[in-house]
């Protein structure tokens, strides 16, 4: 059997794994931001273990290609401005952002 | 030039005369002497390189794994329980194909604590994916560093290289070294840039890596170490071609022609079982020696050609697999196997330090050719000098 083609260092681009699937199917659930709640605070962006949070445009954005849905963003908000939700409901696939 | 120099001192030259651009190490006996010369020369101004004060062996490592990944060439030195701190990262860095080079100044791991040489602490490595060579004198280990870069960076390798001494009998025993001309070593080693991490490309490197693909990355990992031995070769030779001084490749052998019973060792022993082999034939006995200096990849092939003819095989271990025995016993009978009925003797002998004279090695080869009169099948392992 022929080996696969594969980068000689184990690598790939940021937010994949090895073969090349996309982070919402590493995640579990996902990190849900209230604008009318938050304050800008930026507490979730010195927690979030993957710098995936931003303040872009005066509201807080995740970057999904690095979000591993941890959910540490969703317990640090003071306010609570945070919800998480299932990535992944059953037999109706994956929620659609 | 020829300088007076013991092995660290040849380490830290071959260092220098390699332009390595990152030093990330932490001290430990009796390596640690190559750290301080190596900053001496930064101090100096005659070598342009960082130094990296790290707080461990394990973040030594990482360090040295960073910059490589950087494009930077990396050195480092350590042994012993140093060593075995590092395992974890060892897989990392040979995981990630960066050509890392290590001087690892053989010692004996605790309990008991000692600081005394054998071949312990890097057996203890053997499948970590690092390309070990080892050295019989203080000129090979200047020699063996120099080309341990140009084999890990060459692009059919792309490994970490560790270049095996034993401390105190070469780290602190000096001996006459040639050092090639700088002009001439950057001819044999150019500089080769290969960085990972670019900040305008990011890359998530050491990816999860799932079990639909671990196991091809595994298969080119190791096609790559094997390939490295076929590539010593090469290197050893261009070496030659620069200072006249040749190796060898994976194996060599001396007084093999003819020889029936042959005494096979790494490392400081070579040189001593080369007088002993001498001794040997001076009394008419047919003894032969054969060289190990590449360990990883294990050069079974180039083992097997070179004991072909061979009455009997003796494994000197300067360490112990506890409930296995000696490491080379171990590679000998595997290469050998199935070559002929050849009898493989292993002998256990100068752990932590235990000094093995040429009378120790003529004493054990008596001791196997009276074995081999008596038809005696060859114990599975056997310790010397208790
Ligand atoms: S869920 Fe975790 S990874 Fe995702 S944004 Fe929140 S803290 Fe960051
Ligand atoms: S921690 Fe909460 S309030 Fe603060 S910026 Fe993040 S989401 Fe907004």
């Amino acid at each position: 059997m022929a080996a696969k083609e594969l980068p000689v260092v184990p690598s790939a681009r940021p937010g994949t794994m090895a073969a090349g699937a996309a982070m919402e199917r590493i995640r579990e659930q996902r990190p849900v931001i209230d604008h009318q709640k938050c304050n800008l605070c930026r507490e979730c962006l010195l927690y979030c273990p993957d710098a995936a949070l931003a303040v872009d445009k005066g509201e807080v954005r995740v970057d999904w290609h690095f979000c591993k849905g941890c959910g540490i963003c969703a317990v640090e908000c003071p306010v609570r401005a945070i919800t998480m939700v299932a990535e992944y409901a059953g037999n109706r696939g994956f929620i659609e952002k | 030039m020829r300088q007076l120099l013991n092995g660290n001192e040849a380490a830290a030259h071959a260092a220098r005369l390699a332009r390595v651009e990152v030093l990330a190490s932490y001290p430990i006996t009796p390596a640690a002497p190559v750290m301080e010369k190596i900053t001496q020369f930064i101090a100096e101004g005659s070598l342009k390189c960082n130094f990296v004060r790290v707080e461990s062996d394990h973040s030594a490592l990482a360090a040295a794994l960073g910059a490589t990944m950087a494009g930077a060439r990396s050195f480092l030195i350590t042994n012993s329980q140093g060593l075995a701190y590092m395992s974890e990262v060892l897989y990392h860095v040979s995981g990630l194909r960066q050509p890392v080079v290590m001087a690892v100044v053989n010692r004996a791991l605790a309990a008991p604590h000692s600081r005394f040489p054998e071949h312990g602490d890097v057996v203890a490595q053997e499948a970590c994916g690092w390309v070990q060579l080892f050295c019989e004198n203080n000129q090979e280990v200047l020699d063996s560093l120099l080309q341990a870069f140009r084999l890990g960076e060459d692009e059919r390798v792309r490994l970490p290289v560790m270049v095996n001494y034993e401390g105190y009998i070469q780290s602190h025993t000096r001996e006459t070294v040639d050092l090639p001309e700088q002009e001439a070593v950057a001819n044999f080693l150019p500089l080769v840039r290969r960085p990972v991490l670019d900040v305008n490309n990011p890359l998530a490197v050491n990816t999860v890596t799932g079990p639909e693909l671990y196991i091809d990355y595994k298969y080119q990992q190791d096609a790559a170490l094997q390939r490295a031995g076929e590539v010593l070769q090469e290197v050893s030779t261009a070496y030659a071609g620069l200072t006249g001084r040749d190796w060898g490749g994976p194996v060599t052998g001396y007084r093999l022609e003819d020889a029936a019973i042959v005494l096979v060792a790494m490392g400081s022993l070579v040189s001593t079982a080369r007088i002993a082999v001498d001794a040997l034939r001076a009394v008419g006995e047919k003894a032969g020696l054969l060289k190990v200096r590449l360990f990883r990849p294990f050069p079974a092939a180039a083992v097997r050609e070179s004991l072909r003819a061979a009455e009997a095989v003796v494994a000197l271990d300067k360490n112990i697999v506890y409930g296995a025995g000696g490491a080379l016993a171990r590679e000998l009978r595997a290469g050998l196997y199935g070559l002929a009925t050849m009898p493989v003797y292993s002998y256990i002998l100068g752990l932590g330090g235990r000094d093995v004279g040429v009378e120790d090695l003529t004493s054990i080869y008596r001791q196997v050719r009276e074995q081999l009169g008596a038809g005696t099948t060859p114990a599975p392992y056997q310790w010397y000098g208790l």
